[in-house]
């Protein structure tokens, strides 16, 4: 008879636009595609004799080894990430928490880093371990080269496998038990259940890892420039450092710029397939497997992993960081690089930084307000629009940036602003993402009814809206100020000189060989972002 | 004056085909409870959400307590209407107290001349409201530490605190339990009318807008098909929605006679002006049918359906037409037994010209 215990469900409903926020959110997202835009306008406006040169001699070979080492760091990233999460998530491993922890610091590491590490360990003439092989045995041992494609694979995957551990952890987690008793009730083997259930259902997530592997692979400059291994972003890096060859530059960019989009249009294909394996009220975790005789193959597997990863490194940095502040003349060098004193470069970093932070936060409200609580195409579009800059690698943004300003803006040029901007464009999405994904846990009657009980919008988006969703906003933040602090290609090109950032420093004394004299520098870059990033982890349940 | 006068009110989104209110009016006296009741999507929540001022219509006005609210013209943000709502899921701040919540909107309210007012006159007012709804003793708590009901009366609490000339409760017992919702209401009631507040209540489950409204607006596709007392819904439905929305109906078919209605199970005496031999349809309920055993009767037992109290029984007329009747719960007879069925009502029902479809 009464029909009161079925839920009301009446669709949210599209409420009339209002017309300031919309008018905002359109000039955020119009700031973060001019870029873009800009850069597709120059290639294809670029001189055809140079297109012509380009094609038939390096755009294809930089297509081969970009595609090659994408391949190559995704799958590896792939693998490791998806197989330290099965064992810390699925498995009795031995301090599973504190190894969690430890697969996802690396994070914090910039891949550059871990390449000039690599280089001062291994490179063949000079390394630290050919020349501890030739002392120890007498004769040069020979060591495989750490340069080039394999060199830069290597790298690459030990730091960027964290992404992928991330994620398919989460979905690891979240995946609800029945899921594979189902399975073992219908006559599976564990093995076929892992194959056959487990990992299809989580195929969402790990999608979303692999293209944020692709696309950060396809932005990476340090790395692949010190380890002399010639990609597009290191191309285009060449033709403007030293050549300056813009036209060139710009085709390059274009291509580049055009890759990346694919890609990211795929992720953002995933992005709500993702949304698939949060988990349901009656949501039961999965019971671990027994390693049994495993264990210790399992725990020397994460062990060498960790090691190469995160320990060698840290170990290496601090060692190195001793040595730097015991030797007077080092000490010299590294406190004062002519008129500029250390603290200085830690200030411009963090300043940097914590600017497009708070900036990319700032803009990104209008936006995320709008898909969140006026969905419609308009909005879908303009918040699709300001994730584009996921597809600009920095060194794109970099031209982008010099090219408009020169022509529009030369008031800009060469001033810290410029770089700022560079870091606000770069990381906005990540910026978006987490301002609509905390504007989308508030409930629109919490603001509505503030304004029944009397407050104005601007009242209710300060005493409401903003204290109940900081804490997303915070997160968004945070995690634009640690990408920000790790970034070098845009920096490197758009600093005005003598503008140093801890990143630029620790990447000059490094291509200059003087390892030791970065190592402060870089164990300093290492910990600052090692604070944003704990904050990020704690928010995630895997971390609880 | 009005408390609330609504008139030729419409609102069409733009992603839908036809408006969700169409063309309604209706007015409200002071100390007044109308129900807004009607099926999911039929534009009761879209009425009180223009009436907040959380919409805006695209043509018709809104008067609240003589100030035009909402017109062609003119619109006059939440804010400043001086209207308390009380929503679905309770809103509370999860930030704010039990005590702050019911507080927040008696500070620096620019809809009234509430200005100025006293810090201890706001704790006195916030004390009075808890103590009302009987959250007193859970003031310092936060939302998320409240059951359901407990959730409910603070939403009540911080909605009345000041004083609004109009309360609107949009299905504010939709999250309750089922026992739940029965006691809250009547609380709620209690103290609504113990305010003198003028309500506008909406709901979509009909025996709720029964006990709750003074009067009842039946809504049906953006449109109002009755508005009246509880009874005068009930008894004398003006349509034959209203007549199966409000009381799971039967129709039986008929056809006039000056001096009553021809049905399959006998004459219902009842004057009517209908054109003579027209097909009617006459809305009876279960409590309007009673039958006895009879082998040569006109029905069969299709089922019965124990309801405690009583039986429900379930009849198959021999025309395949089908009735509900309500039997006491010792009379218990078997499924497939041979029944006579007659209208037992002792009021006129309501009959409706049958429409072809």
């Amino acid at each position: 008879m009464s029909s009161s215990t079925q839920p009301f469900s009446f669709p949210l409903k599209p409420f009339s636009i209002s017309p300031r926020l919309a008018l905002a959110a359109g000039l955020v997202a119009l700031f973060v595609a001019v870029p873009l835009i800009y850069i597709f306008l120059r290639a294809l406006g670029a001189n055809p004799e140079d297109w012509q040169r380009l094609l038939q001699t390096r755009l294809w070979r930089l297509m081969g080894n970009t595609l090659a080492l994408v391949a190559a760091v995704t799958s590896g990233t792939l693998v490791i990430g998806v197989g330290m999460a099965w064992l810390t998530e699925r498995t009795d491993l031995p301090g599973r928490k504190a190894w969690r922890w430890m697969l996802a610091l690396p994070l914090a590491i910039p891949a550059y880093i871990g390449a000039i590490l690599h280089l001062a360990l291994l490179r063949p003439r000079g390394g630290i371990i050919p020349q501890w092989l030739e002392t120890t045995f007498g004769f040069p041992v020979p060591t495989p080269s750490p340069l080039g494609f394999w060199g830069a694979a290597f790298i690459l995957t030990a730091f960027m496998f964290p992404y992928v551990y991330l994620l398919s952890g989460a979905a690891f987690r979240s995946q609800h038990a029945a899921l594979e008793e189902a399975a073992r009730a219908l006559g599976r083997t564990p093995w076929q259940t892992f194959w056959q259930v487990t990992l299809p259902a989580m195929r969402p997530g790990l999608l979303a890892g692999a293209l944020l592997v692709t696309l950060d692979v396809l932005a990476e400059y340090g790395t692949v420039a010190l380890l002399r291994y010639e990609t597009f972003s290191s191309a285009i890096f060449a033709q403007l450092y030293g050549r300056y060859d813009r036209s060139a530059a710009s085709i390059l960019s274009g291509v580049l710029v055009s890759l990346a989009m694919l890609v990211l249009w795929a992720e953002i294909q995933l992005q709500g397939q993702a949304r698939f394996t949060q988990m349901e009220g009656n949501w039961r975790p999965a019971p671990l497997a027994p390693l049994g005789g495993w264990k210790f193959p399992a725990l020397l597997l994460v062990s060498v992993v960790v090691s190469i990863s995160l320990l060698i490194p840290l170990l290496v940095l601090f060692l190195w960081s001793i040595q730097a502040v015991l030797d007077p003349q080092t000490l010299a060098q590294v406190v004062r690089t002519g008129s500029q004193g250390f603290a200085r470069f830690a200030w411009n970093s963090l300043w940097t930084s914590a600017l497009a932070a708070l900036l990319a936060v700032t803009l990104s409200l209008p936006v995320a307000r709008l898909s969140a609580r006026y969905p419609s195409r308009l909005s879908r579009l303009l918040a699709r629009l300001c994730q584009v800059g996921y597809a600009i690698p920095g060194v794109v943004i970099a031209l982008s940036l010099v090219l408009l300003v020169n022509r529009f803006f030369p008031i800009l040029y060469a001033t810290p602003l410029l770089v700022v901007i560079a870091y606000v464009l770069r990381h906005m999405p990540q910026a978006v993402r987490a301002s609509e994904s905390a504007l989308g846990q508030l409930s629109a009657s919490l603001e509505e009814a503030s304004r029944t009980l009397g407050r104005t919008s601007l009242q209710t988006l300060f005493q409401v809206t903003l204290p109940l969703i900081l804490p997303g906003l915070l997160a968004g933040g945070a995690l634009v100020f640690l990408t920000s602090l790790k970034e070098l290609p845009a920096t490197l090109l758009l600093r005005p000189a003598g503008f140093d950032t801890l990143a630029v420093r620790v990447w000059m004394w490094a291509s200059d060989g003087f390892y030791i004299q970065a190592a402060p520098a870089a164990l300093l870059l290492v910990l600052v972002s090692a604070f944003p990033l704990s904050f990020l982890l704690r928010r995630e349940q895997m971390f609880r | 004056m009005k408390t609330l006068q609504i008139q030729n009110l419409t609102k069409q989104f733009p992603s839908a085909t036809q408006p969700a209110v169409n063309n309604v009016s209706f007015a409200l006296e002071n100390g007044e409870i109308l129900a807004l009741v009607g099926p999911s999507g039929c534009g009761k929540t879209t009425t009180l959400r223009l009436i907040a001022g959380l919409e805006r219509p695209d043509s018709g006005s809104i008067t609240i307590n003589g100030t035009l609210a909402a017109s062609e013209t003119c619109f006059l943000p939440p804010e400043k209407r001086g209207v308390g709502l009380v929503f679905q899921d309770h809103a509370l701040f999860p930030h704010l107290t039990v005590f702050d919540n019911v507080a927040f909107g008696l500070h620096g309210c620019r809809a009234t001349s509430r200005q100025g007012r006293k810090r201890e006159e706001i704790q006195a007012t916030v004390l009075d409201m808890l103590r009302l709804v009987g959250m007193d003793s859970l003031a310092r708590r936060y939302p998320h530490a409240l059951s359901g009901g407990e959730r409910q009366r603070v939403a009540l609490a911080r909605a009345l605190a000041p004083r609004p000339v109009l309360v609107l409760m949009d299905e504010p017992f939709s999250s309750l339990d089922a026992d739940m919702r029965l006691e809250m209401r009547e609380q709620v009631r209690n103290i609504l009318k113990a305010m003198q507040a003028t309500v506008v209540f909406v709901t979509h489950d009909q025996e709720e807008a029964l006990f709750m409204g003074d009067r009842l607006a039946v809504f049906q596709r953006g449109q109002i098909e009755q508005i009246g007392a509880p009874e005068e819904i009930f008894h004398a439905s003006a349509t034959r929605f209203v007549a199966e929305f409000m009381g799971d109906s039967d129709f039986l078919p008929g056809w006039a006679r000056p001096d009553g209605i021809e049905t399959s199970i006998g004459l219902l005496p009842q004057a009517n002006n209908l054109p003579l031999a027209s097909n009617v349809e006459v809305a009876v309920r279960a409590d309007d049918i009673d039958f006895d055993p009879d082998e040569i009767g006109n029905a069969v037992i299709a089922a019965r359906f124990f309801r405690g109290a009583f039986n429900v029984y379930r009849l198959r007329l021999d025309s395949g037409q089908i009735l509900h009747a309500f039997k006491e719960h010792t009379c218990i007879l078997p499924v497939g037994a041979r029944v006579r069925a007659r209208v037992s009502a002792g009021h006129p029902l309501a009959v409706f010209e049958k429409i072809d479809s």
